[in-house]
């Protein structure tokens, strides 16, 4: 069976040259239109089977949530494939977009700026629904209310207007808007960094609870640890653009291969401090900018292990483990 | 006066209040503390729970609408509370300093950071410029900034978010200031960069011996970074102590249900304990105690008076007519 979701070499770049002005340079006196290209996502692949939650992390940069809003089709790619049950989205029209949006929706990270101020809650959640179903449907309010119902709101607030909720029920009617179509996989870019503690943990059990009822896939974005090894069967790392290690959930908590996992693994503050844990590795510098990427290795410029080869050549994903998987040369070293 | 046994600063029954159109907000409502010499003291709690409000009422900060209402607050013995504008603004700085959240809007755009350290010094110091300008390379040195002299000329908007906050740390600490009230310091900040600047922090409060208050709403930097813990809700303070026995056996629910709402990062539960409801407006707060509508423990004395603090031993207090059993695991 293939995975529902198949993302292969996807490549985001942003082109933020500007106008003929700002691209204006001076090389060795001679003019040139110089141009800026934000590397933002640079050939990422990875899959999500039908049921399975994918959480990405990374550090604010690395691409995870463009990667998101790639694949939601708000962005279009600049290369690479996104195979939805086998079809290639990645090139489609607006148009074609639409039935493909049934299968796919996403839930935001700010509350406050992802449901329109001006609408009723009800009518925002039933808009989904109304880009696909027939004129003078009645069953689509009474799934809105029983979505509201479902996501721990009461029907009377399907009168209200968005800021008449709180953060973390706000959060809980951009769910039940993105149920509302019931899509087979959800997107959801850092749904609760936004919230207070006691707030988040509400909304994780929440989704967890709908995953389970209607069988839904999560790619979950978050750049919290602790989140994300809660809610995620599987995880892919990110830094820079680039996916360095994917594994099952536990093997990358337990044990973590990329030098960069193994650091952020042992930044995270924890209030269940691991009592074995490993010689914490520091980073030091920071993350180099998107504008021009290093050569070879995109963590070499931070990373403690670093050696020749890594300024020389891209490390590409390779199997360490059942389905764990890590982009460092130092792997090769330890095999030879 | 500064005996030794004596804390550093001892908040007494604190109120500050903010008179708003829409009524009356206690912001602050009764709130005690002391933190030692050389201690670090972590103010946790959600959003609305006061902790930032606190931090300002120390330093003098708060404007109308809002006021400090009540209660004493003992600097070295000294109350801040009665204390004119120029009294205090030979305090802040000098004796007691701010690092803020945000680093971005902490530092003033048009002005060199090097003129930003040198201010400092100018006002809290009898150096000579000579003597400031090796002063403040030594400071940015201190902080992990290379190349300090060619950094010194630099603005704001030439570092990265990490960078600007150990700038403000470096301002914050010129002085030396024997406290340092640090707002939510890393909220802002990659999990990479925000352990380096914790240490950062710990370590220049350790080696000045100066006292820190650790504003934030993550548990999990405060029990890496803090001696003494408080927890904050609706403006009061429910439960303080030692970190450790805090944390390992909360005995307030509000702090149990905080704990249980973290997802633990070694090992793993099937379900998060979850705290029911939200935080009730401030405006309107509930008769009795500020968080019996969503505590799983509540009966009738709840609703009709409020829980005083009372100590439970080993430096523990907690403000709840039902406090946890020892042994109640988080």
């Amino acid at each position: 069976m293939t995975a529902f979701l198949e993302v292969e070499n996807l490549e985001q770049r942003f082109d933020v040259s500007g106008g003929p002005l700002d691209r204006l340079r001076f090389e060795n006196g001679l003019p040139t239109m110089a141009r800026r290209i934000v590397h933002a996502v640079n050939g990422v692949s990875f899959t999500i089977q039908r049921g399975e939650v994918l959480g990405l992390v990374g550090e604010s940069g690395c691409g995870k949530s463009t990667v998101a809003k790639t694949i939601a089709r708000i962005y279009r790619p600049t290369g690479g494939a996104i195979r939805i049950d086998g079809e290639d989205i990645s090139q489609h029209d607006y148009r074609r977009m639409l039935p493909v949006r049934r299968k796919l929706q996403m839930i935001f990270q700010d509350p406050f700026a992802s449901l329109n101020p001006r609408q009723r809650v009800r009518n925002i959640i039933m808009e989904p629904m109304l880009q696909h179903a027939e004129p003078g449907d009645k069953t689509v309010e009474k799934r809105a209310l029983e979505l509201l119902d479902r996501v721990g709101l009461r029907p009377e607030h399907g009168d209200r207007y968005p800021h008449q909720f709180s953060g973390g029920q706000r959060q809980r009617i951009g769910i039940a808007r993105a149920l509302s179509v019931n899509p087979q996989l959800v997107i959801a870019d850092e749904p609760v960094s936004a919230l207070d503690v006691s707030i988040q943990a509400q909304i994780l059990n929440l989704m967890m609870d709908l995953r389970d009822e209607f069988g839904l896939s999560y790619l979950f974005i978050t750049h919290d640890l602790s989140v994300v090894r809660h809610i995620s069967d599987r995880i892919g790392v990110m830094y820079l653009g680039f996916m360095v290690e994917t594994a099952p959930r536990d093997a990358l908590f337990d044990a973590p291969q990329h030098p960069y996992t193994r650091a952020l693994l042992s930044a995270a503050p924890a209030i269940d401090p691991d009592p074995d844990a490993e010689e914490e590795i520091e980073l030091t510098g920071e993350v180099p900018n998107a504008f021009d990427l290093p050569s070879g290795c995109c963590f070499r410029t931070r990373c403690p292990f670093a050696f020749e080869r890594c300024a020389q050549e891209r490390p590409v994903l390779k199997e360490a483990a059942s389905g764990h998987q890590v982009a460092c040369h130092l792997l090769d070293e330890d095999s030879r | 006066m500064s005996a030794a046994g004596q804390p550093l600063l001892d908040v007494r029954g604190l109120e500050t209040r903010f008179y708003t159109f829409a009524g009356v907000v206690n912001a602050v409502d009764g709130v005690s503390f002391t933190v030692g010499r050389g201690e670090i003291l972590g103010l946790v709690g959600e959003s609305g729970g006061g902790k930032s409000v606190i931090g300002f009422s120390i330093l003098g900060l708060i404007d109308s609408p809002g006021k400090v209402d009540g209660g004493e607050i003992l600097f070295d013995g000294d109350d801040l509370a009665g204390k004119s504008e120029s009294e205090l603004q030979r305090i802040r700085g000098r004796e007691i300093a701010m690092v803020f959240q945000d680093p971005m809007t902490s530092l003033n755009p048009l002005q060199t950071i090097g003129q930003q350290m040198d201010e400092m010094l100018r006002l809290h110091s009898d150096l000579d410029g000579r003597a400031r300008r090796a002063r403040c390379i030594e400071m940015l040195n201190d902080v992990g900034i290379s190349e300090a002299e060619r950094r010194l000329k630099n603005y704001p908007h030439q570092f990265s978010g990490g960078m600007r906050q150990r700038v403000v740390i470096a301002i914050a600490m010129i002085a030396g200031p024997r406290l340092i009230i640090a707002d939510e310091p890393t909220t802002a900040l990659d999990v990479t960069i925000q352990s380096q600047i914790l240490k950062l922090m710990r370590r220049q409060v350790r080696e000045r011996d100066a006292s820190m208050i650790l504003i934030t709403h993550d548990l999990a930097v405060v029990s890496q970074m803090a001696d003494q813990i408080v927890v904050l809700y609706c403006g009061r303070v429910v439960e303080q102590g030692p970190k450790e026995a805090l944390i390992r056996k909360p005995a307030h629910p509000y702090t149990q249900g905080l704990l249980g709402s973290i997802p633990k990062l070694h090992g793993r539960q099937a379900r998060l304990t979850q705290i029911p409801g939200a935080v009730p407006d401030v405006r309107n707060l509930p008769k009795g105690c500020n968080f019996r509508e969503r505590c799983p423990f509540a009966q009738a004395r709840c609703a009709e008076e409020e829980p005083q603090q009372r100590a439970l031993g080993a430096g523990r207090s907690v403000a709840c007519h039902f406090p946890l059993e020892e042994g109640t695991e988080a």
